[in-house]
């Protein structure tokens, strides 16, 4: 089976008050080692059940900030995945990249690596709310590193932006939006902001030193962005993600669609689909302990799930209705091998009535309205 | 058998704390009842503690021995009584059983609120009353304080209370004196047909029920065909004995004594407490006086939140019931809830108990709706109906009359008091029948009042306007026609049945205002909009909006967040599981008592 390869990177130069990824502020970090790291662990995954000899479609550096990392280190990886698993001309591979670390000169090396799609992560053309996110970049820095990007050669570009951060206002959101188009990425992100527990923000925000938008605001900003983009020419189609029609980010659309993934580096996630069901696993977090691990033993598996059919049915509704063409209950079928409507019928059929899904033909998805209350949609289905 | 004149049945009156339970264990430690080995503190209270879990044998009265001052030797039956006032009944068949009570007193706090409702019901029934102050070792120990209290408020001669410190086992044998030579003995009615009080029986999964019988005429021996003059059910004495503590079998038991009978009958409900047992052979001409087949007052809707539990919910009741000889369900259906149970119970806090236990001890995750008194409705065609689901009542134009039932409630309260209860009986609907001063400074009011104005937060309230002072008994009356409605709740258009209640037509606004008010509080904000609206027939007098929920959805979600995210979702729907789907609203459990929530 084919599947899809992540790769972490989980080194930052700052650590920004609202995320709550895998990530390690740090002045430096030991990238020939950690490269080693994930060149070892892949060669492991790649050549045991149940990787081993299947086609990568799709390669994605997230972090972290993998940016930090010289072209040379990322050229070796994807060298060792071609040897190991093999790329096809047209894999898609992706690699996040901050613009303020980011020169031309790197943005070339990455490209002739075989990256073919960066994404930046503007957040915003705002200074203050640039500031108040706690991000090392300026707003000219994102527009010269996406020039870049064009200039050496990146036919895909995605920029990553951020809505309903304190203090903001709808003026500014489309502002941003505005500016990013004006930048002509191929695709655009545009994620509502949370308080996620052990992020600074979440901390921040329990000693009631942050107040969030009110929610009627924050609803009216979603509204924005999801009148604005696909007006702009950037078509919905995930909850928090925007493009013409081609250029959806194949890689995490094989999130969403619920099939196999292979997780590489520090705390990444694995899935690999199983019948029915599947299993799923995740690597040690701390990078020190990860490299410790894949040096001892090739990989640096921390613990795992076994995901029953059930389970799994509820995940993979869950996972597609975030996608605006929905679910496909032919894709349902052939993959748990009975109707949607047998297991999930009478509950579709209630939130089809109170208007938060939609059904046309076999698809079935969220409205408008669905799309404000998505999470108590989905948690049906569970 | 024991002759009666060595016989002595009591029991122990006292304020919770106030050391009946170390008294108890020191009348068994002094008699020999149990050896050293055995004093595990609080006798009386661990079995009691077991008899709460349901576990098989309880000793709920204990035979001492005792070798008085005038060398004869003495049976002394000590009867436990239940603790909460709401089973009245029970306590009094206790009492019944007894000539004899102890009332124990604390020197140090004086005479208690919640004792005296007992001391009341003892003074009715005859029997003689020790005063025994206890906790004379305390520093902050006043005997000559309590002894007056015990004449003021109680109406007792206290001048011979026996002092004593049951902690430090002052006292113990002029209390076990007191007993054989204050508390008469039980009358010898030897040559009678056998006349035997049932003053408690539970369940047991070994032997069936076992009762505990108090005999007053005649003789109960093993083998004897034997009738429950109330259940109409016949049995055989299989098994007799008594507790001292532990069990000791006996083939016979004659008048005066007390013990336990074994008799092959099924379910607590044929062997009542307060029921006379007597011979199939030879049966008495009539039973012991006081019997009460105690009636349900409160009716309410028992569902599951899953319609899958429908059937272990039925099993669950059925095994309660053994149990519970006053708990009455049939099956019903509600067109919101699905299907379920029309349960009756003395009281809220019966209901309560219920609704615990099956939770607790069967795993059931259940609705109760409001719940209602019956009521008798008279139909234009004639037809008298009993109405115990508001859901039920005809339509308004098949209705020539709604009759409610009307209690007369007694009250003992002290006459500082009298006002605020006199207050509270009025704003009840109450119509005062006799007003009586009783002894120093306390007063017995008698009102007639609706039913349904007592069963749900009147004795609270009571309780709450005298500082625990006041007790209430009440039986019933009679029905009255009066201006009653149903009021229903509508959820987003529909009438939900469950919410449905009958009430006085001067109260259905306030009422209605009131509850919607209070449901729009407990319905947490969810997917959709939930319009809440009280009305009389088609008359809309009250309506809340619980807003829907803004917003709520993931903004990230990529391979290292699935995992997270499905149980994020799983506890969401957790949390779901405790409510009832009612078309697309989620209604919490707690919301379909709101009506029982008006006051907080």
């Amino acid at each position: 089976m084919a599947f899809s390869l992540y790769i972490h990177i989980p080194y930052c130069v700052a650590k920004c008050p609202y995320c709550d990824f895998n990530s390690h502020a740090a002045t430096s970090w030991p990238e020939d080692r950690y490269t080693a790291a994930i060149i070892a662990e892949i060669r492991h995954r790649g050549t045991q059940t149940p990787f081993a000899g299947c086609p990568v479609k799709t390669i994605f550096f997230g972090g972290g900030t993998p940016s930090l990392f010289q072209p040379a280190s990322i050229a070796r990886i994807l060298e060792s995945v071609a040897a190991t698993c093999g790329i096809a001309d047209d894999t898609e591979i992706t690699l996040e990249a901050n613009p303020g670390t980011v020169a031309e000169r790197a943005l070339a090396g990455f490209r002739a690596a075989g990256v073919n799609r960066i994404s930046f992560g503007a957040q915003s053309f705002n200074p203050a709310i640039l500031k108040y996110l706690g991000r090392i970049h300026t707003a000219e820095e994102t527009r010269s590193a996406a020039r870049a990007a064009r200039q050496v050669g990146f036919a895909r570009l995605n920029l990553d932006l951020i809505f309903a951060v304190p203090g903001q206002t709808l003026a500014d959101v489309r502002r941003d939006l505005m500016e990013a188009v004006a930048l002509e990425p191929d695709h655009v992100s545009a994620y509502n902001l949370t308080f996620e527990p052990g992020t600074a923000f979440f901390a921040d925000l329990q000693r009631g030193r942050i107040r969030p938008l009110d929610e009627d605001l924050q609803a009216a900003m979603y509204a924005l962005v999801r009148d604005e983009l696909p007006q702009q020419g950037y078509p919905m189609y995930e909850i928090s993600n925007f493009a013409p029609r081609g250029h959806e980010a194949r890689h995490n659309l094989s999130y969403w669609r619920g099939e196999s993934y292979l997780g590489i580096g520090a705390g990444a996630h694995s899935f690999a689909g199983e019948g029915a069901g599947g299993r799923r696993w995740w690597n040690e977090k701390l990078p020190a302990r990860y490299l410790t691990l894949v040096e001892g033993r090739g990989e640096a598996e921390a613990g795992s799930e076994v995901i029953d059919g059930r389970t799994a049915m509820g995940e993979f509704v869950f996972l597609n209705l975030r996608l605006r063409s929905g679910l496909d209950s032919a894709r349902f079928r052939s993959r748990f091998g009975c109707d949607f409507d047998e297991v999930f019928g009478s509950v579709a059929a209630r939130l089809t009535a109170g208007g938060v899904l939609l059904r046309e033909g076999g698809w079935i998805r969220l409205s408008e309205r669905g799309l404000e209350v998505a999470d108590s949609v989905f948690a049906e289905f569970l | 058998m024991t002759a009666p004149e060595l016989i002595r049945n009591f029991c122990i009156i006292a304020h919770i704390d106030h050391g009946k339970s170390t008294l108890a264990d020191r009348l068994l430690e002094r008699t020999g009842a149990l050896s050293k080995r055995e004093m595990t503190e609080q006798f009386l209270d661990s079995m009691e503690l077991e008899r709460e879990r349901g576990i098989t044998i309880k000793a709920r009265s204990v035979r001492l021995t005792y070798t008085a001052k005038d060398q004869r030797n003495y049976v002394l039956n000590l009867i436990d009584t239940p603790g909460h006032v709401d089973f009245a009944y029970e306590v009094s068949r206790s009492l019944a059983a007894c000539e004899g009570a102890l009332l124990v007193v604390d020197a140090s706090q004086g005479v208690e609120a919640q004792t005296l409702a007992n001391v009341y019901m003892a003074l009715d029934h005859g029997l003689e009353i020790i005063p025994v102050i206890n906790k004379i070792d305390l520093p902050g120990a006043d005997v000559a304080r309590t002894r007056e209290q015990i004449e003021q408020v109680v109406g007792l001669d206290a001048t011979e209370a026996i002092l004593t410190s049951a902690k430090e086992g002052i006292g113990i044998d002029e209390v076990l004196e007191a007993v054989v030579t204050r508390i008469p003995p039980p009358p010898a009615n030897h040559d009678r047909p056998l006349r035997a009080l049932i003053f408690d029986s539970w369940y047991d999964v070994y032997e069936g029920v076992i009762g505990l019988v108090r005999i007053f005429d005649g003789q109960l021996q093993r083998g004897m065909k034997l009738r429950l003059m109330g259940a109409q059910k016949d049995g055989e004495a299989m098994r007799l004995g008594y507790f001292a503590p532990h069990e000791r079998a006996v083939e016979a038991l004659g008048p005066g004594e007390v013990g336990f009978v074994v008799a092959g009958i099924k379910a607590v409900a044929d062997m009542r407490v307060g029921d006379t047992l007597t011979t199939a052979d030879r049966p008495a001409d009539s039973p012991l006086a006081g019997f009460k087949e105690l009636k349900p007052m409160v009716f309410a809707g028992l569902y599951p939140t899953e319609a899958n539990q429908y059937g272990a919910l039925r099993d669950a009741i059925d095994k309660l019931r053994l149990n519970d000889a006053s708990l009455v369900c049939e099956p019903e259906t509600s067109q919101a809830l699905g299907f379920g149970f029309r349960a009756g119970f003395l009281g809220l806090l019966h209901m309560e108990i219920a609704q615990e236990r099956l939770e607790r001890e069967f795993g059931l995750n259940l609705v109760i709706t409001a719940p209602t008194v019956a009521y008798r409705v008279r139909t234009t065609a004639g037809e008298t109906l009993m109405v115990d689901n508001p859901a039920l009542l005809p339509p308004e134009n098949l209705i020539d009359a709604i009759e409610e039932p009307f209690i007369l409630a007694a009250i003992h309260v002290p006459e500082e008091y009298l006002g605020a209860v006199m207050r509270l009986c009025e704003e009840r609907r109450g119509i005062q029948r006799d007003l009586r001063f009783a002894g120093h400074q306390h007063v017995i009011l008698h009102y007639e009042m609706p039913l349904a104005e007592i069963v749900f937060d009147f004795y609270d309230r009571l309780k709450s306007s005298t500082r625990g002072y006041a007790s209430l008994d009440y039986e019933f009356l009679d029905f009255r026609p009066e201006h009653l409605v149903k009021l229903d709740i509508r959820i987003n258009g529909e009438v939900v049945d469950a919410l449905s209640m009958i009430v006085h037509r001067d109260r259905a606004y306030e009422r209605g205002k009131a509850l919607c008010e209070k449901m729009r509080e407990l319905i947490p904000r969810q997917m959709f909009e939930v319009a809440l609206q009280a009305a009389v027939g088609a008359k809309i007098i009250a309506r809340e909006t619980v807003k829907p929920l803004r917003k709520n959805v993931t903004a990230k979600c990529y391979g290292g967040d699935i995992t997270r995210k499905r149980k994020l979702l799983e506890k969401q729907k957790e949390g779901k599981k405790r409510m009832k789907q009612v078309g697309r609203v989620e209604i919490p459990q707690e919301a379909f008592l709101a009506l029982l929530k008006l006051g907080e």
